[in-house]
């Protein structure tokens, strides 16, 4: 058994994603305490191990079709890595490509896996990991003891940043048979539609209420929103105004939205609006009025006027 | 003799023919519809109503311009009845012919002449109303919008020529010595002199001429009526003795289980009559909020609409023989008729009868059927008691049932079902607001109440309501009332489920809150929300309940009246929101406005007020359906301005919905510095407050 | 074509959840139980295969509490079958593994061409049921599926990747997929249908294998608590100029910030 913790990394062809690295970042420190090592394992994408400096070796599986995604490929080559290098935890998030590998890959290894981790500790040879479950209602502890485990991470749980450093990590090439005879064939990728805004599909969004007064003060929101490349979302009374469409309004007879971060500009939060964005993970509001109800759903609030703060907050994010 | 005898007979013969064949029509296609119990019991209530509304023209009378002329030419025909019958008389027998009883008192010609003048006069003011109120000017503001406006030319034409033949061969008569009464028949006499110098042989030419005209002008007229809208005039008296007494409000009628209206010979025989009883007055449309705001329904363009589909479908139903049974006709859309168990055209004679179309897309489109609050506002209006709610609510069964409706909809109805609010929140929540209240409230469930307070979805759940509901609590406490609540027990009482259609879900709320409520002891119930009220007052009983049941507005009366509690004038300038379903649907107007006086308000009244109250566009499960702003204002900004404009600063209310509907529309309208809206036990409370400091002040 | 939905019962959330005395479990004796909101998803799409091509859509649950419900509603949207596998305790929480171990030798025996059930559970602390159970079954799998169209012995399959990406693909039948959206959304059974079902009856109920112990893939859960929330925001105080540093700050450190 070995103490070696092995990252699924994640990539669009172009460029590995965040939650890899906020995966490496867990797995450098949790390596650093128990004297194992850190490894990827790369499918495709193999122009990319520049990036991964984090790790101290990277497995790459090549012989499939480019970048595109398949389920079946890659689980196929992940579990060739695994064989190869039979590392004691195995880290990948709860995307879609992470909901596809663990749970079959937990057959096939064979391995506990323990799913929506928002934290992991070591306590002495035990890994601990922490659940959200029920929606975020309540939070599992779940120990993992056993020779191998899977661990489906919550994007956005640890900093990216600890996980991002260039370099030239070990490369090396698996060969895994088969990955040409799967059952899955792939078709083409759709890249995102950017016609049309759909909040609901938005990490972050920039919301608008009221407060905001007329259509023309729009503007700085949209610089805010700009800096953080999200999209604007609003309250009612913007899009019944049309000064923003409909489909970007939030609530009970708009949609219901639950972004990593939701920032609220001018709204009071009445219960219609709450329906659609209380379940954000992060809410920051700023009303000049310290009783509006919005605050009580929010994480961080602030009572200063949205047209000195929206600009100030723009230009820290855009420098 | 011998020709006036063949034309007049002739002309007689065809129209009694054509006018005969088609009622003979008409009864069978009505009598194609479903079922529709219990339309003759009553017989006392309804024969009061034939006198009221047909006789008396009571609804009628409601719009004085219009409703004078109506019931003088209604009147005046009746009258005119026996100038008829003196006119077949004097075409078939000797020309001197009496209405055997009455003979020719100089009091009947009189009369006879009088009315002919006056339904002379009144064509003339119809002219004038329909110049005014022209739908071509107007569009949708004229109430004859969308009405067969040349139908209506035809007929007051008609009514014209009838009067003008009558008067023409009377005054002939006076020259040809044939003319029986005196100089009371003065117009008669009058026009004699005019024609009088074109000497008796000519006159006799008139007189022939004119009395066959007479008869002609009416055979063709009874002819015309029975072919168009006229035709009200044969069965506004059936159709209102056949009406829901004392009238179609309150409780919906639910035919044949609530399983729906999905083709038009699944509705009721009674809405089939309804729809060819419509005089096209447009009363209704120029009542009805959807209409008002923009949107697709009018409850007029409804009932003609289907009216021409009924006449369309003629030779379908009518091949079909009558009362094919409801349900058959249809499968449902999403493919799960198979669990219904029922056949396709199963009732029908012949396998390869047409399809009957969907009434929903095919007739009307859905934004008709959804548009509708179930205001009754229509149903107050219209002078020939039509029952616009409950065709249109049966209609929105048979969506429902198929699974059609709106998604905001949808999710509402599966929270009711799931949690037992629309508010999707967990039932256990229901009377957490009571914990801050700083005193306990009975569990009615657990010991005996003399008021059981059933608080509604709204005043639970809504966290702007919940202050209210906490306000009344106090204000309760405060008075010693022995009050208490369900707690988690109580659910939607399912008066907005029921008129979104879904029959079934109604049930269910009825079963669980019956259940709850028959382990309960209390005396009176009281509601919050005047949608619970109705439903409570009107449809439960049918499910067991036989208890009082008031709204709190009346509970609040009672408490001043009995000096409970005491108040110090306020002598605030208000106005007051009548709910639909508190003033209309329950006749409920005096308890508020009692309250408002007691607490020295001065209330100036919005022109739409009591029973003929604008809906704030909440009701009949709209408040959980978008709207399209692109339409226009919104029932309750609509309501807003013309509360605005009577200079007043306060709005009250007395129901949770409308708060929430009106507190956000005074925002909307941009009138949130000028309009307060308030709930009516704000009030008292602020007047408590007053008491209790001048008391403390004073001492 | 014979497609199977898998369907499973949660506590419904909009209750408060209470953690039982052992604190590994939650207190089911007063929770509510709702059908899985994405397994509603996947029976509209099966259905919605079944209008298009026919299909036999027959659902298929363990026997949980309220679960003749869950069934009998489904039967009224149209499913033409309902199957509950019966004699596991339904007591307690069931792993992921635990469910897959119990469904698959069903699946197995039912000849199905299609399985379809929700992308994830609120409680599959140990995996979701897709991939576990196609990992057992060793048949192909797509889980956060938003589009399935049937061909001859193909599934076309449409994945969301995030960000607005999705991928296609062609996978051979049998398949399992697990659902996160279907085309349209979940239909609407009207009471009046389900009560009508429900006193027809018709749901089968087939006794359930015996999963076999699988303590490579058990998880070992240590405690179960609740989160601590705020009932009210952190404010920010300071000049605008303050209060934004703070908010660019959470957002950098929540890796919100691009670039
Ligand atoms: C049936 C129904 C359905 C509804 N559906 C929805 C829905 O889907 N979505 C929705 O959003 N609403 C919905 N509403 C409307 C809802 O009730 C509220 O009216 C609406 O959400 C209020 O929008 P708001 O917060 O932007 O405006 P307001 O309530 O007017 O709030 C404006 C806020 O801005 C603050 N403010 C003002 N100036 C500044 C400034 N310079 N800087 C910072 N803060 C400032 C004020 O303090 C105030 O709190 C619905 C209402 C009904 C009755
Ligand atoms: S009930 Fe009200 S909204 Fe509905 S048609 Fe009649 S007047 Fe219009
Ligand atoms: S339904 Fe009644 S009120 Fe409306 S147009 Fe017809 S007769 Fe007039």
């Amino acid at each position: 058994m070995s103490n070696d913790i092995l990252v699924l990394a994640e990539h669009d062809g172009q460029a590995v994603s965040d939650i890899t690295f906020e995966l490496l970042g867990a797995a450098r420190r949790l390596a650093s305490g128990s004297g194992g090592q850190v490894a990827v394992a790369l499918v495709g994408g193999a122009g990319l191990t520049g990036t991964l400096g984090a790790a101290s070796t990277v497995y790459v599986v090549d012989g499939t079709s480019g970048a595109i995604y398949s389920p079946e490929v890659f689980e196929k080559a992940f579990l060739g890595v695994l064989k190869e290098a039979d590392p004691r935890l195995v880290l990948t998030g709860t995307s879609t490509m992470g909901i596809d590998v663990a749970g079959a890959l937990s057959v096939a290894w064979p391995a506990p896996v323990v799913s929506y981790v928002v934290g992991l500790e070591a306590e002495g040879t035990e890994l601990v990991a922490t659940s959200q479950i029920y929606g975020g209602k309540l939070m599992a502890e779940v120990a993992i003891g056993g020779p191998h485990a899977i661990c489906a991470v919550i994007a956005g749980s640890f900093p990216a940043d600890a996980g991002r450093s260039d370099g030239t990590p070990e490369v090396r090439e698996v060969a895994v048979a088969g990955l040409d005879s799967a059952r899955t064939t792939p078709r083409g990728v759709h890249e995102p539609d950017t016609s049309g805004v759909d909040i609901a599909a938005a990490e972050v969004l920039v919301s608008v209420g009221r407060g905001i007064g007329g259509k023309e003060n729009l503007e700085v929101v949209q610089e805010l929103a700009d800096a953080l490349g999200a999209p604007l979302a609003a309250s009612r009374p913007i899009t019944d105004q049309g000064w923003l469409p409909k489909p970007q309004q939030v609530g009970k007879s708009g949609k219901k939205v639950k972004p990593r971060a939701y920032l609220a500009f001018g709204i009071s939060g009445a219960p219609e609006h709450l329906e659609g964005m209380r379940d954000a993970e992060l809410i920051i509001a700023c009303n000049t009025d310290p009783n509006a109800p919005i605050f009580d759903v929010a994480h961080y609030g602030t009572t200063a006027d949205l047209f000195d703060l929206a600009p100030e907050l723009a230009e820290k994010l855009g420098s | 003799m011998v020709l006036r005898i063949a034309i007049g007979g002739a002309v007689v013969l065809i129209g009694l023919a054509l006018g005969g064949a088609r009622l003979w029509w008409l009864a069978r296609l009505i009598r194609s519809g479903s079922p529709a119990p219990g339309r003759t019991k009553g017989a006392l209530r309804r024969s009061w109503a034939e006198l009221a509304e047909v006789l008396g023209q009571r609804k009628l009378l409601r719009r004085r311009q219009s409703g004078i002329p109506h019931a003088l030419t209604f009147w005046g025909f009746i009258i005119l009845l026996f100038t008829v019958i003196e006119a077949f008389g004097d075409v078939f027998s000797s020309k001197r012919f009496a209405i055997p009883g009455i003979g020719h008192s100089p009091v009947l010609g009189f009369l006879e002449d009088l009315f002919a003048v006056v339904v002379l006069l009144a064509v003339i003011s119809f002219v004038v109303i329909r110049l005014v109120d022209s739908p071509a000017r107007r569009e949708r503001r004229s109430r004859f919008y969308g009405s067969h406006t040349g139908a209506a030319w035809v007929t007051l034409t008609l009514i014209a020529l009838v009067m003008i033949t009558l008067l023409g061969y009377r005054a002939a008569q006076t020259n040809t010595g044939d003319f029986p009464y005196g100089s009371w028949a003065f117009a008669s006499h009058a026009i004699g002199g005019w024609l009088a110098p074109l000497g008796r042989g000519t006159n006799s030419v008139i007189e022939t001429t004119l009395l066959l005209c007479n008869v002609a002008v009416i055979m063709g007229f009874l002819v015309f009526v029975t072919y168009s809208k006229h035709l009200h005039i044969f069965l506004a008296p059936m159709n209102v003795g056949l009406s829901r007494r004392p009238r179609a409000l309150g409780a919906l009628e639910v035919t044949d289980g609530g399983s729906g209206a999905r083709t038009i010979e699944q509705l009721s025989w009674k809405h089939l009559l309804d729809f060819a009883t419509c005089t096209e007055c447009g009363r209704c449309q120029a009542a009805c909020p959807a209409w008002n705001t923009n949107k697709p329904l009018s409850p007029k363009l409804l009932v003609m609409g289907l009216r021409d589909h009924l006449f369309t479908s003629a030779p379908r139903l009518l091949a079909a023989g009558h009362g094919a049974s409801r349900g058959s006709a249809l499968t449902s859309s999403n493919g799960a008729s198979s669990a219904e168990g029922k056949v396709v055209g199963q009732s029908r004679g012949s396998s390869d009868a047409p399809a009957a179309p969907a009434l929903v897309p095919d007739v009307i489109s859905p934004d008709v059927i959804w548009a509708c609050t179930t205001c009754g506002a229509c149903v107050e209006q219209c002078p020939v008691d039509i029952e616009h709610v409950d065709t249109i609510v049966d209609i929105r069964r048979g969506l429902v049932n198929d699974g059609k409706m709106e998604a905001s909809v949808q999710q509402v109805l599966e929270n009711i079902a799931q949690q037992g609010n629309s508010f999707g929140k967990s039932g256990r929540m229901r009377a957490r607001w009571v914990r801050e209240l700083g005193f306990p409230v009975k569990d009615a469930r657990k010991e005996p109440v003399r008021y059981l307070w059933f608080v509604g979805d709204f005043a639970s759940f809504d966290e702007r309501i919940l202050e209210l509901s906490r306000t009344l609590a106090h204000v309760l406490h405060d008075a010693d009332v022995d009050f208490g609540l369900l707690y988690e027990g109580e659910r939607n009482a399912g008066n907005d489920v029921r008129r979104i259609g879904e029959e079934g879900l109604f049930e269910m709320l009825v079963e669980h809150n019956m259940s709850t409520l028959n382990g309960a002891q209390f005396e009176s119930i009281f509601t919050t929300d005047p949608h619970s009220l109705n439903t409570l007052r009107n449809e439960y009983p049918a499910y067991g309940l036989d208890k009082p049941v008031l709204h709190y507005s009346q509970l609040l009366q009672e408490l001043l009246e009995s000096t409970a509690i005491t108040v110090k004038p306020l002598g605030t300038r208000v106005t007051y929101h009548d709910p639909c379903y508190l003033a209309r649907h329950n006749r409920i107007t005096e308890a508020p406005r009692k309250v408002l006086h007691a607490l020295g308000c001065e209330l100036v009244e919005m022109p739409r007020h009591g029973l003929n109250t604008f809906c704030c566009g909440a009701g009949g499960g709209r408040i959980w359906m978008s709207d399209d702003p692109a339409l226009g204002e919104r029932p309750s900004e609509n309501r807003i301005r013309e509360a605005v404009a009577l200079g007043v600063d306060t709005f009250v209310v007395a129901c949770p919905k409308d708060f929430a509907m009106y507190s956000d529309a005074v925002k909307t309208t941009g009138h949130e510095p000028d309009l307060r809206v308030v709930d009516l036990v704000e009030l008292v409370a602020t007047a408590l407050e007053t008491a209790t400091l001048a008391a403390v002040s004073g001492s | 074509m014979r497609i199977l939905v898998l369907m499973r019962q949660l506590p419904d959330l909009v209750e408060e959840l209470e953690i039982s005395s052992e604190g590994t479990d939650i207190d089911r004796e007063l929770v509510k139980f709702v059908m899985n909101e994405f397994d509603d998803q996947a029976l509209e799409e099966a259905l919605l295969l079944k209008e298009s091509s026919g299909a036999e859509v027959v659902v298929v649950a363990l026997d949980e509490p309220d679960v003749d419900q869950a069934l009998y509603t489904a039967i009224a949207k149209g499913a033409d079958r309902a199957v509950k596998l019966t004699g596991v305790s339904n007591e307690r929480w069931m792993s992921t593994h635990e469910r897959a171990a119990i469904l698959a030798p069903y699946v197995e025996e039912s000849a199905a061409d299609l399985v379809l059930t929700g992308v994830q559970a609120a409680d599959d602390l140990d995996g979701q049921l897709a991939g576990v159970l196609a990992g057992l079954l060793g048949l192909p799998h797509a889980a956060v599926v938003v589009g399935v169209e049937l061909k001859d012995s193909t599934v076309l399959v449409t994945q969301e990747l995030g960000g607005g990406r999705s991928v296609d693909e062609e996978i051979d039948l049998p398949a399992v997929l697990g659902l996160q959206a279907a085309r349209q959304a979940p239909r609407y059974a009207p009471i009046s249908k389900i009560r009508q079902v429900t006193q027809a009856g018709g749901i089968e109920e087939v006794a359930a294998h015996t999963p076999p112990e699988a303590s490579a893939t058990a998880i070992s859960l240590r405690r179960l608590y609740v989160p601590e929330r705020s009932g009210h925001a952190e404010m920010l105080e300071g000049t605008p100029g303050e209060v934004a540093e703070r908010i660019a700050e959470i957002l950098r450190s929540r890796g919100l910030v691009k670039g």
